[in-house]
């Protein structure tokens, strides 16, 4: 658990936007691979059976904060960044972390998977379930509207 | 195949490692794990053997009970035979000895009869 804690409770976090929440869910998540261990066989397939139920826990739990995420798409159609208080390791990572909670939870969890777990979009495709043409386009199109809010928000990013 | 990155995406990379968890995060899920349940009494070899031989101990003395019961039936049953034809022998001896007395006396009182005539 300590060598996979932080992952699972980095997809949480960064898919939900709360601490607590993400928590709840890392702790179920680890609850389920406690039950689920006997099945699974080396380190490698823990590490992407953790990754895949973390997010797909993780987006169950978005979906049922039905009223949150009805806010979060609209301040998104507003292209106001959504400002969840969070405890962050660095600044510029809450800054970043803020940005990502502002995209659609599809595409959030897209860029998640390639930027902090470093898949590339064929193994996103067969750890979601999503065609390969829609990673892809959930990629360009994340990557697109977070380019545009940090060069309004991050001047750090304003070289991109 | 591996996708080349711009500046912008290896800074999000950058800024997307991973966090440090909660202080006491594992503790609160182990605090979950339900502890292992102790196995039912029966379920452990020695008690389970021990049910199964009480069963096995109870069937048999059963049987023996039934088997010591069938026996004394029978032998009062058969002392009741055996009653019932020392009544029948008396009886019949009875009988015969009234049956004997009679001709006894009969003959005598033929012979008594002649000897008048």
């Amino acid at each position: 658990m300590e060598r996979h804690q932080a992952r699972v409770f980095s997809i949480a976090f960064r898919i939900l936007g709360e601490s607590c929440a993400a928590e709840e869910v890392a702790q179920d998540v680890f609850l389920e691979l406690y039950r689920s261990l006997a099945r699974l066989e080396s380190d490698e397939h823990v590490k992407a059976w953790l990754r895949r139920v973390a997010c797909h826990r993780a987006t169950d739990a978005l979906r049922r904060r039905a009223v949150r995420a009805d806010m979060a798409a609209e301040e998104f159609k507003d292209g106001v960044s959504v400002v969840p208080v969070v405890r962050s390791d660095s600044p510029l990572m809450n800054r970043v972390e803020q940005l990502l909670l502002t995209l659609p939870p599809a595409q959030r969890s897209v860029l998640l998977l390639r930027y902090q777990e470093d898949l590339e979009p064929e193994d996103i495709a067969i750890e979601t379930g999503m065609p390969l043409a829609t990673v892809r386009s959930h990629l360009q199109r994340g990557l697109k509207l977070l380019r545009e809010k940090a060069q309004r928000t991050l001047k750090e990013y304003s070289r991109g | 195949m591996v996708e080349p990155m711009d500046d912008f995406e290896r800074e999000l990379r950058e800024q997307l490692q991973v966090r440090r968890v909660p202080e006491g995060f594992a503790d609160r899920v182990m605090a979950r794990i339900p502890a292992p349940r102790p196995s039912r009494w029966f379920w452990q070899p020695v008690w389970r053997w021990a049910v199964v031989a009480a069963v096995v101990a109870a069937m048999v003395a059963g049987g023996l009970e039934r088997e010591h019961e069938r026996r004394i039936e029978g032998e009062r049953a058969r002392e009741q035979v055996l009653l019932a034809l020392r009544i029948t022998g008396s009886t019949l001896r009875e009988v015969q000895q009234k049956v004997n007395a009679g001709g006894d006396e009969q003959n005598s009182d033929s012979a008594a009869g002649a000897g008048a005539r």
